[in-house]
């Protein structure tokens, strides 16, 4: 993966908090990607350039108005004021090709001065067991501070730790020893066709994230949320607010609209088609 | 009407295996990598064409191979796992080929290179295609590709009877005093386009190349053939535009020349 910085950009070393999406169950990680960078008017920097990704072009997607400047699938933006480095990616990864990818980015990260990371993702709904309506949304986490998952930060402000994360299970045991270098250990790579329920979660785009993340050491923390395919901008809304107070942003470090927290980003009016046509009555 | 409970997925949605970091890797050993074959003599490499001209869309195709006698094939990239089963020993439009020609001049050879995408180049190939045919052996100062406006990543409306046309262009071609790019208006936001077209514009970006995809709809319309016969004929030197009226009746409906005729003759080889 090559990190290709933007003609006349220059990258700042004190954005050292990346957050990035996970492709997820109605890209909800991509979508409170996008209202981030809206919000925080971050600035592409540069682009990063991997084999595995699949290939697509846009126009600018966040605006005001779109003046085409060109948007390819996996780009780097900052938010100087925030020090924050935004990746926001717009294609799959080729079939296959997760964990290579993940092993990429986590290498980006550790050689470009990344110290947090917080991957965004989204889970899907059916197959969560326990459902509490009486806490309204929930933003789930999974965090490499403790060995378990948890993390202090993340429990006092409120969310709740994935309980069906299992350090011990054969699918994350794989995902810990894929990237482990100095891993002598070797595991099998589990077949499609054996997964079983409890390898949903480790089968999951985020945790070859995670895992990539944790063997470089850098510290990353998963925000989750569940949800199912359909109108996803509040589950956008919800991890975009989730990340932002974990970073610990202010209001005043958000440029949204009416002088409000968040701008829609234009890409965004188009999200759903076009509207019907009138004609027809 | 199609089936909800089995329809493909709308574009912005995944495929399981998209989600699966256990979904099966690609089989072992790797696909032979694709390469460029030069006539002989082999030219001076790199080739370094003031413009290279990609037609993917069938409608270039078309004007590429009826309004451009005067081209000379210099190369062809070979996909190894595609076969050449019904090809010609001329280039053909029906062939599954993939032909670089030169359109030289007296002062400049090579000035304006033209590849002719004959093949499908799946998404997964698409990267290693686009390294090959823009910064290795070929290196043009400017790029323009042609494509078809895909309708599974529009969020617009599509008319099957009202042609338009758009542009993306890189962040160099942008800074390019105004005359000489294309006056067209830019792909709208919110719609992507992806496959081979996506990530030659793409790999232009990245090497600070001046480069433009132009997409167009329908994809078979006599209206953009004579649409891109007049895009072309403001660029392309010798471009004979009274040849562009030939044969359009092949393309007034689907009943006329197919976008994968080429996948079809395999049938017949």
């Amino acid at each position: 993966m090559e990190f290709v910085v933007e003609e006349g950009k220059l990258v700042h070393e004190e954005c050292s908090t990346l957050i990035l999406p996970a492709l997820s169950i109605g890209n909800v990680g991509q979508l409170a990607v996008d209202l981030l960078v809206s919000s925080t008017a971050a600035e592409r920097v540069g682009y990063l350039d991997d084999l595995n990704l699949l290939p697509c072009v846009g126009n600018d997607a966040y605006g005001p108005l779109p003046c085409g400047d060109i948007a390819l699938p996996l780009e780097v933006y900052e938010s100087s004021s925030t020090a924050t480095t935004l990746a926001q990616q717009r294609s799959p990864v080729a079939k296959g090709m997760m964990i290579k990818f993940a092993e990429n980015i986590a290498e980006f990260a550790a050689s470009n001065g990344k110290k947090d990371v917080i991957v965004l993702a989204s889970l899907d709904f059916q197959r969560l067991h326990n459902l509490d309506l009486s806490r309204g949304p929930q933003v789930y986490y999974l965090s490499n501070t403790e060995s378990d998952g948890r993390d202090d930060h993340c429990e006092r402000l409120g969310f709740g730790r994935l309980g069906e994360y299992d350090p011990e299970g054969r699918c994350w045991k794989y995902l810990s020893s894929v990237f482990d270098k100095n891993n002598k250990e070797e595991l099998s790579f589990p077949s499609e066709d054996e997964l079983e329920d409890i390898d949903y979660y480790p089968s999951l785009p985020f945790a070859a994230l995670f895992s990539a993340f944790k063997a470089r050491g850098l510290k990353v923390t998963c925000l989750l949320c569940y949800c199912s395919e359909g109108d996803n901008i509040p589950d956008a809304f919800l991890l975009a607010e989730a990340a932002s107070k974990l970073t610990g942003l202010t209001p005043d470090k958000f440029h949204g609209e009416e002088g409000g927290k968040w701008r829609i980003p234009y890409s965004w009016k188009s999200m759903y088609g076009a509207p019907p046509d009138m004609s027809m009555f | 009407m199609e089936d909800v409970l089995t329809e493909n997925p709308p574009p912005s949605r995944f495929f399981q295996e998209d989600l699966n970091n256990f979904a099966s890797p690609p089989p072992e050993p790797p696909l032979p990598s694709p390469f460029i074959l030069f006539s002989s003599p082999k030219p001076e490499l790199p080739l370094k064409p003031s413009l290279l001209i990609i037609a993917l869309s069938s409608p270039s195709l078309h004007i590429f191979h009826s309004c451009l006698p005067s081209k000379t094939l210099i190369g062809t990239l070979i996909i190894p796992e595609l076969p050449f089963s019904g090809n010609t020993v001329e280039p053909s439009l029906q062939d599954k080929s993939c032909n670089i020609y030169s359109l030289s001049d007296n002062n400049n050879e090579n000035s304006v290179l033209l590849i002719s995408v004959q093949l499908p180049v799946s998404p997964e190939r698409s990267n290693l295609v686009s390294r090959l045919l823009i910064g290795q052996d070929i290196v043009p100062e400017r790029v323009i590709i042609l494509d078809s406006i895909q309708s599974r990543n529009f969020r617009g409306r599509l008319s099957p009877d009202e042609a338009l046309a758009a542009k993306l262009e890189t962040s160099s071609e942008k800074k390019a005093a105004a005359a000489s790019r294309l006056n067209l208006d830019y792909f709208p936001s919110g719609s992507v386009i992806d496959g081979l077209s996506a990530s030659l514009l793409s790999r232009c970006q990245l090497k600070n190349i001046r480069g433009t995809l132009v997409v167009s709809w329908p994809e078979f319309d006599p209206s953009v053939v004579r649409f891109v016969g007049g895009l072309l004929k403001s660029i392309v030197p010798g471009l004979d535009n009274k040849s562009v009226g030939k044969d359009l009746e092949m393309y007034s409906s689907r009943s006329g020349l197919k976008k994968d005729a080429w996948l079809d003759s395999d049938l017949y080889t």
